[in-house]
């Protein structure tokens, strides 16, 4: 894998107060020199590897169930991504769908770091032979 | 320990595995080694033809062109993988799983390694969300 560049994503859960401008302050007031965008979402931090580590961990530790991340294929503002630039791969459907996803990852985060314990899930049972038969035969 | 993830480009799935103390594959990784690489052009094509022909590792002639593509990303991955979590039922905007040919062929090339992996379903409420992240959380703990 690459080494030198990571261009790493945050995205704010919906359920916290925090908004995309305090994180990029937050970033920046970090001192790093890595280069961070403001999106609707949260923030583009990228740079060398270990500096977008370091400034994983610096929000980790401030906003651990607010905040989640991952890397990015694509450089920030990259013509051939960026929908400012009417890149060809604007695609943001998966991003919005996680970041719906995110308040009930976070409250379960909160959930299993507490020591609590969870639900088991159903097994799934085999379909009985007489039921698929008699719905099959439903409009004989 | 290296984990496979599925969706993968998930982020919950990547920052989850991150969070508990390993390192997620996913296809973000396997892109950017292309693009820092390669040159990907302008219009969208992801793959060479290269890649489709990589993609025979792991799919046969007889698969569609897409799903090979898929596969010559992909595939690398799960061989470099020690441990896989797999995200069953998700929504089709969930990852990249509108493909449910490349779906089943993952986790059977993931099965067929022997590798530990971990099926959950995509949560829809808290008790569920409690119930995948709980599991996510003990059986990445219980790597060793």
């Amino acid at each position: 894998m690459s080494e030198e560049r990571e261009t790493r994503l945050f995205m704010i859960s919906p359920d916290s107060k925090l908004t995309p401008d305090q994180l990029v302050r937050m970033v920046h007031a970090m001192g790093l020199e890595a280069t961070v965008k403001e999106t609707c979402y949260g923030c583009l931090v990228e740079g060398p590897r270990e500096l977008v580590r370091t400034a994983l961990e610096n929000v980790r530790k401030d906003h651990r169930y607010e905040v989640f991340s991952k890397v990015r294929a694509y450089p920030s503002s990259d013509p051939r991504r960026c929908r400012a630039q009417h890149g060809t791969r604007p695609g943001y459907a998966q991003l919005e769908a996680e970041w719906e996803l995110l308040p009930l990852i976070q409250h379960a985060l909160l959930h299993a770091e507490a020591g609590r314990p969870y639900k088991e899930p159903e097994e799934a049972k085999q379909f009985p032979v007489d039921d698929f038969k008699k719905m099959c035969e439903a409009n004989r | 320990m290296r984990v496979f993830i599925d969706p993968p480009n998930s982020m919950i799935l990547y920052d989850l595995v991150e969070r508990f103390g390993h390192e997620p594959l996913s296809s973000m990784a396997a892109i950017q080694e292309m693009i820092d690489n390669l040159e990907v052009d302008m219009p969208p094509m992801n793959v060479t033809i290269d890649d489709v022909v990589r993609g025979l590792a792991y799919a046969g002639v007889e698969v569609p062109s897409g799903i090979r593509g898929r596969l010559a990303v992909w595939g690398p991955l799960i061989d470099a993988a020690d441990a896989a979590v797999i995200m069953t039922d998700a929504p089709f905007s969930f990852g990249c799983v509108g493909c449910e040919r490349s779906n089943e062929m993952i986790k059977y090339l993931v099965r067929r390694k022997g590798i530990p992996q971990i099926s959950v379903g995509y949560p829809e409420t808290a008790e569920q969300a409690e119930t995948v992240v709980g599991m996510i959380k003990e059986f990445l703990e219980g790597l060793a």
